[in-house]
């Protein structure tokens, strides 16, 4: 029988962390992953396509630095991409940390505009940041403790931080942060494709709509780290296999093809975890990085309240977002688009409008048949074009299943949806992928195929997140915490919930 | 200049939050003045007879969040105020059966398990829930909201009294509460619920008045906004003001006349008049001028400050952040005068519900879909309506054997889409009879015959609202109750305590904090603040202090 002081159940982004840095810390660490690839979500395909996430944009330096990987690392060092609304009438409109410009060149007259926006929001996103680094506030801790101390430090910083701002901004912070994104947004811009762009930047991977109270601070959470999008250089799997590598470093054992079916108690203490193939690994402290209803699974129900099983189920992970992945026939460049905006990030968001309109069937079970769609032309190991795309809304729980047909009907649609911009896109698809949210649970474990494991609504937050009463870490029994994208700050390939997963741990378990 | 033009304050509009800020100020011994644009006086708070015989309550329709300290206070039962709480409602369906619910809780708890035995007990836990929001909420009605960013001692006691209360919540329940505050109607309902007609009737509170729908997170807030009342201390409890919404207005009218004011009809402020950043009165349509060195304004913000005041008066930043203040049309009513009782087949004979609130909805995904067609400026194809028959408890609403009916509409938008265009000039004579027809095929679900009970028929969209009442958008609440408008949020930041960038002049109506509905919150705060700004003594005396 094998001997761990940790074990990481689920070989993701945050997994990965979270070993990785208890490695660092002179832990004996074991991360376990039920298939044969290590990175999760972040570089999950199919056959060699596309990853399902396909850039970066909030991976935190500060994670980076904690387990060891040069945030000048080639892998790292990618050229930043701009984003690029598509229109109809092919005169594209180009957001870049200068501004926002047409396709041909000249500068956009909502460009002022837009870029105050986007800077204020990078600011309190810089703000939120230290309550991101951190367990979210409202801990029971002693104020004089060194825990207690250290949050009341972090508070009064972030204080600080906001007095810094002076009256008018803080104030504004206050109500900025909790409003909708197509009330901010239209308060400054009119109608259109720029503002359709902050719209659908508030929405990816989330069941809500611009309208939705609650989105303006998605946006901010995406701006948190400001905004900057890379795609890593050897694609995502890329850098899944730095972290794996950083992991081998710190003296993780990696145990792929291996699944936990139970995590062993013995008088309300972790004591190891049993595998499906018959093996008993005993060890003092187990990290899930499962959403909390199948790390329950795992531990069985009876050992929590039933008071805490009901908020398990009362989580909301409703997927939305779909992988869609077109075969490009060869690399010549996308019809309607120019030359040098090849490699940029593609968006169909043409207004505020028409993502809230997206968003509509999806409340009711169905795909979007106008759907916002977020793509990269990329090439994967093999030398095969692909345009790589999140669509959305595809809704989990479609009204009847994901069926064949309906995976191709959703192909379809986007398809048609991006040939209005791209007029003769259709003659250069040589085949397509679709990876509906359903099969990314199934692959991943992520319920609902949510990129969060829960949905980023207010009161799904900080200190309610992933659950009232559960938002440090530790979960139910000594030594079993969680260190998913369901706890906070939450997901995205940003590694923060791994990290402060695994000092939480050591916090509690020196 | 004449004596006679001259008050201590002025108050622009006699809604029931400008009466209210009125009767507090003259029994503090000022001299108020009230002007008014109508012929009559109520605002939004109104009992008014268009068909010979009838009364409406033509706007709001039931009480409960009146505060009793006001009541108190004002002394409104000694001046007519009867409020008679009426006992439970229904929803139908479309099939022939009902849901109804009883204000009993075991009637209730029978009632909801011939829907579903699982929904009967998860009741206890759900009116536990809201009855404890309830609780921790009400104490702050009556109180200023802290401006966080402020460090005069007063906020920062009012920012200590607010950590206190949610302390001594313990964290647990703390969270609970946080999390209600920003989750939707829906998801809380799910929460809880099966069964999707009782989940369509209890959400029905979540959404009056707002541009939200069920599942938008926040309606949990509103649907607390529509509980948090109480009738002689019945917590949620609802009822008819006898005579109709009206009498809540006159009452206070009579306290306020009794301790010496002034009210002036008929004519509405032109102008604010303001001099060097100080208030100096008002300028009336008819070309009076009175003057006071205070003025309270119960419009609406955005009416205040975008039609009334000079922009050279106010700070950029200020006109824009009430340009970007959200009150948005959606909600029409309908009032029916009815030749006698309508028949609702479903319903027992003799059966309390029908007195109370009757509705048609039969899921949340229905609420929510009457939403969508909101969103793109059309009504909904199937509104959720609140109906309600005040006759049958308040006799003095319609002739003997006929009765009144209040059919509230949610939603209507302000600005409804003809021929690809939004504008709500579209409100015309066909519209109205349009959306008029809509709702009645919805009603028909309940009383199938309603259409040959009607005597007359007042159809009330948003625009009939703004241009009668003065509410912009015909907007209910005087503003979205989300929570970047509420508490230190409302009406805009750094505002949040009634006073406003000209020295002297104070917002009284439900722009303000605590927000809309008929509960004199707003004037009774604002009347504390002028009182303790603009006088020497500076208290306010009562139970609302």
């Amino acid at each position: 029988m094998s001997q761990f002081d940790a074990i990481i159940i689920g070989g993701g982004v945050n997994g990965l962390i979270a070993g990785t840095l208890l490695g660092r810390r002179g832990k004996n660490v074991c991360i376990i992953e039920k298939s044969n690839r290590f990175g999760g979500m972040a570089s999950y395909s199919v056959d060699g396509g596309p990853t399902l996430a396909h850039s970066l944009y909030n991976l935190s330096p500060r994670v980076l630095s904690d387990i060891g990987i040069d945030p000048q690392h080639p892998v790292l060092s990618g050229k930043p991409v701009s984003t690029v609304s598509l229109s109809e009438d092919g005169r594209h409109i180009v957001f870049k940390n200068e501004g926002v410009f047409w396709s041909e060149g000249a500068k956009h007259p909502e460009s002022d505009a837009w870029t105050d926006l986007t800077q204020q929001l990078i600011t309190y996103g810089g703000l939120l940041r230290q309550l991101a680094e951190a367990p979210p506030p409202g801990g029971q801790k002693a104020i004089l403790s060194r825990g207690g101390l250290n949050e009341f430090l972090r508070l009064a910083k972030l204080g600080i931080g906001l007095k810094k701002l002076g009256k008018p901004e803080m104030r504004r912070f206050l109500q900025v942060v909790l409003s909708n994104v197509h009330d901010i947004v239209l308060d400054d811009l009119p109608e259109g494709s720029v503002a359709g762009m902050l719209a659908a930047d508030a929405i990816w991977g989330s069941a809500t709509g611009p309208r939705s109270p609650g989105t303006v601070f998605n946006l901010i959470y995406r701006l948190g780290h400001g905004g900057n999008i890379t795609q890593p250089a050897g694609g995502m799997s890329a850098l899944t296999d730095l972290m794996v590598e950083a992991a081998q470093k710190a003296g993780c054992v990696l145990m792929p093809e291996t699944e936990v079916f139970r995590i062993l108690l013995d008088d309300d203490t972790v004591s190891g975890v049993a595998t499906n193939d018959g093996r008993t690994i005993s060890t003092p402290i187990v990290l899930s990085n499962l959403a909390p209803k199948l790390t329950s699974l795992m531990t069985g129900h009876s050992i929590f309240d039933i008071e805490t099983t009901r908020q398990f189920r009362n989580i909301r992970a409703r997927g939305t977002a779909a992988k869609v992945n077109l075969r490009l026939k060869d690399s010549s460049p996308l019809p309607g688009l120019p030359d040098e905006l090849a490699d940029e990030r593609l968006i169909y968001a043409p207004s505020v409008g028409y993502v809230e309109a997206a968003f509509n069937p999806a409340k009711y079970r169905q795909m979007s048949k106008a759907p916002v769609i977020e793509a990269f032309k990329m090439q994967t190991a093999d030398g095969a074009s692909w345009l790589s795309t999140i669509v959305q809304y595809a809704p989990s729980d479609l009204e009847g299943g994901w069926t064949e047909t309906a995976k191709e009907q959703l192909a379809e649609i986007t398809v048609e949806t991006l040939s209005r911009a791209l007029p003769g896109l259709g003659d250069q698809i040589a085949g397509k992928q679709v990876i509906t949210p359903d099969q990314i649970e199934s692959a991943t474990g992520a319920p609902g195929g949510h990129w969060h494991h829960a949905e980023m609504s207010l009161d799904q937050l900080l200190t309610l997140r992933p659950a009232n009463g559960m938002s440090r870490y530790s979960m139910g029994p000594k030594g079993l915490f969680q260190c998913g994208a369901a706890t906070h700050p939450g997901g995205d390939v940003m590694g923060l919930a791994g990290r402060n997963a695994a000092l939480a741990a050591l916090e509690a378990q020196p | 200049m004449k004596v006679e033009n001259r008050y201590d304050v002025i108050v622009a509009g006699a809604g029931h939050n400008g009466l209210t800020a009125a009767a507090y100020l003259a029994r503090a011994g000022m001299r108020v003045l009230v002007v008014e644009k109508n012929d009559w006086i109520g605002g939004a708070a109104v009992s008014r007879s268009l068909h010979e015989g009838w009364t409406y309550s033509n706007c709001s329709y039931v009480c409960s969040l009146l505060r009793r300290e006001i009541a108190r206070d004002l002394e409104l039962p000694k001046y007519g105020l009867q409020v008679i709480p009426y006992e439970g409602g229904a929803s139908f369906t479309r099939d022939g059966d009902y849901f109804a619910y009883y204000s009993d809780h075991n009637a209730l708890k029978r009632e909801m398990a011939r829907h579903s035995a699982k929904d009967a007990d998860a009741y206890r836990g759900y009116s536990r829930s809201i009855m404890r929001q309830c609780r921790f909420i009400r104490p702050f009605l009556l109180r200023d909201a802290p401006d966080p960013a402020s460090l005069h001692p007063r906020d920062l006691g009012e920012l200590a009294y607010l950590v206190k209360k949610a302390n001594g919540l313990g964290s647990r329940e703390l969270g609970e509460t946080l999390k209600f505050w920003t989750m939707s109607i829906g998801d809380f309902l799910d929460e809880h619920f099966e069964n999707d007609l009782i989940k369509a009737h209890l959400a029905g509170s979540g959404i009056i008045g707002t541009g939200l729908g069920v599942y938008s997170p926040g309606t949990a807030y509103v649907l607390l906004h529509h509980y948090m009342g109480d009738i002689d201390g019945g917590i949620g409890a609802w009822g008819f003001a006898r005579g109709g919404m009206g009498a809540i207005s006159n009452a206070i009218a009579a306290s306020f006349k009794e301790h010496g004011g002034t009210i002036h009809t008929g004519s509405g402020v032109e102008k604010i008049l303001s001099k060097d950043g100080r208030v100096e009165g008002v300028a009336l349509e008819d070309g009076k001028v009175y003057y006071a060195p205070v003025v309270a304004s119960n419009m609406d913000i955005k009416r205040t400050v975008l039609h009334h005041i000079d922009a050279a008066e106010l700070p950029d930043e200020f006109t824009k952040a009430v340009r970007n203040f959200k009150i948005r049309g959606s909600s029409a009513k309908l009032n029916i005068a009815l030749d006698r009782f309508p028949n609702f087949p479903a319903a027992p004979e003799h059966t309390s519900f029908l007195r109370g609130d009757l509705h048609v909805s039969q899921s949340l995904l229905e609420l929510e879909k009457a939403y969508d067609d909101w969103k793109v400026g059309r009504w909904s194809e199937k509104p959720y309506i609140d109906m309600l028959i005040p006759s049958q408890i308040d006799p003095t609403m319609a002739p003997t054997g006929a009765h009144m009916m209040t059919v509230f509409v949610q939603y209507a938008p302000y600005d409804i889409e003809v021929d690809g265009v939004r504008s709500a000039e579209n409100w015309d004579e066909k519209q109205r009879n349009a959306i008029a027809e809509t709702v009645l095929d919805q009603m028909s679900v309940a009383c199938p015959d309603i259409r040959e009970r009607v005597v007359h028929m007042e159809v009330r969209s948003p625009l009939e609202i703004e241009r009668e009442v003065g509410l912009t958008e015909g907007n209910i609440f005087q503003g979205e109750l989300t929570f970047d408008q509420l508490f230190f949020n409302r009406p805009v930041p750094g505002w949040s305590q009634y006073d406003l960038p000209i020295k002297g002049l104070y917002l009284c109506g439900s722009s303000a904090h605590p927000g809309g509905g008929v509960m004199g919150a707003p004037g009774a705060n604002a009347a504390r603040a002028i009182l303790r700004r603009e006088t020497r003594h500076g208290r306010m005396k009562g139970y609302a202090a």
